[in-house]
């Protein structure tokens, strides 16, 4: 029978390795995916991806269960993103990686559903789109996006309201859909 | 036209399923019957399939194996002796145990701190390293203090001003001005 993520938890806090390493499994794809929508470059989400996980391993024994484990780690991992990203805005010089590999890699995804990703053009400009928005911004599209979660879930992880979640949505969406008119 | 504004306003809310069962009605009925909402219905769901695409195509390049290894790798890089003994400690006060080990190591310290009076000089020396003080000698806010430090058989003589002395000093009136 498979833990819920609350056993795994307080199996980790009595020093069960192999309980964290089952949470790392469940919760790297997306971790690494919400970073990866922040920064926009793969050797830096990885990065942040494992710092998380450090992070999260150094801090289990303090996780009191108030919250799910994901908005607890979703909130390192977007602390940390935006982080990062702000020590890249300083130095744009290390920051500045082309997309070409992250769409080209999406290209050899061959059976992907959704046929609309495909058109090269829109995900360039979805890329340039979501790179012009603010790391708040950001970071609500992308928690959204990447694992549905509601606008409660979104503001407990980046300690904000409901309603600063619900107005900061409409806003990203409405500056992407601006942005990409031409090819909605 | 109004009603196209606020549905465009709650579009995004009664996608992700954020309205009530009775707004999200509403808003359903409208955009059956109004082709420029189901437009803007249609272009947010787009959006929204590009985003998810975008995002989960790369993370399906993120192996288990190799990142599982680089996070064991910095757990073990950076862990510190403290954590090493927490993580020690902690097989030792799981929470059967704690109810008898807590206080049986509060026993153990009380006990080492009171061997020094039934046992004087057990640690190698009576009073090794430590002070004698001597209380003020004067009445003039002076203090003198006797250090004693065994294993070098030194004596320091210490003389200081008494901080209280000064400040109770430093806090009486300035003498009366000239009379006029």
């Amino acid at each position: 029978m498979e833990l819920s993520d609350r056993e795994l938890v307080q199996k980790c806090q009595t020093g069960e390795m192999s309980a964290f390493e089952e949470l790392v499994s469940r919760y790297h794809q997306k971790v690494y995916m919400v970073i990866l929508g922040l920064l926009r470059n793969r050797e830096d989400a990885l990065e942040v991806a494992q710092e998380t996980f450090f992070r999260a391993y150094r801090k289990i024994n303090s996780f009191q269960g108030g919250s799910s484990f994901y908005t607890w780690i979703y909130r390192i991992a977007v602390n940390l993103a935006i982080d990062a990203q702000r020590r890249q805005k300083r130095n744009p010089l290390d920051f500045r990686e082309s997309m070409d590999g992250l769409l080209e890699s999406q290209d050899e995804v061959a059976r992907d559903p959704f046929a609309d990703v495909h058109d090269k053009e829109l995900r360039q400009n979805l890329t340039n789109a979501i790179n012009d928005l603010t790391p708040e911004h950001k970071a609500v599209i992308v928690l959204r996006t990447i694992e549905g979660l509601s606008y409660k879930d979104i503001g407990e992880i980046l300690g904000c309201s409901e309603g600063t979640v619900m107005s900061r949505l409409h806003y990203a969406r409405k500056k992407l859909q601006d942005k990409l008119s031409a090819f909605l | 036209m109004k009603d196209c504004e606020n549905i465009s306003e709650s579009m995004g809310r009664w996608l992700d399923g954020e309205l009530s069962p009775a707004e999200s009605e509403s808003i359903r009925a409208h955009v059956a019957q109004c082709a420029a909402c189901r437009e803007a219905q249609r272009k947010l769901e787009k959006l929204q399939l590009a985003l998810e695409g975008a995002l989960m195509a790369e993370s399906k390049s993120i192996e288990f194996e190799p990142f599982w290894r680089a996070v064991q790798l910095r757990i073990a890089e950076k862990r510190t002796w403290y954590e090493d003994a927490l993580d020690w400690s902690r097989g030792l006060f799981t929470a059967s145990r704690a109810a008898w080990a807590i206080p049986a190591l509060i026993a153990l310290l009380l006990a080492v701190a009171s061997l020094e009076s039934y046992f004087p000089g057990w640690r190698g020396g009576a009073g090794r390293n430590a002070f004698a003080a001597v209380d003020s000698i004067d009445a003039h806010g002076r203090n003198v203090a006797l250090l004693r430090e065994y294993d070098s058989k030194t004596t320091v003589i210490w003389l200081y001003e008494d901080q209280e002395g000064e400040n109770e000093t430093a806090e009486e009136p300035p003498p009366p001005g000239p009379a006029f």
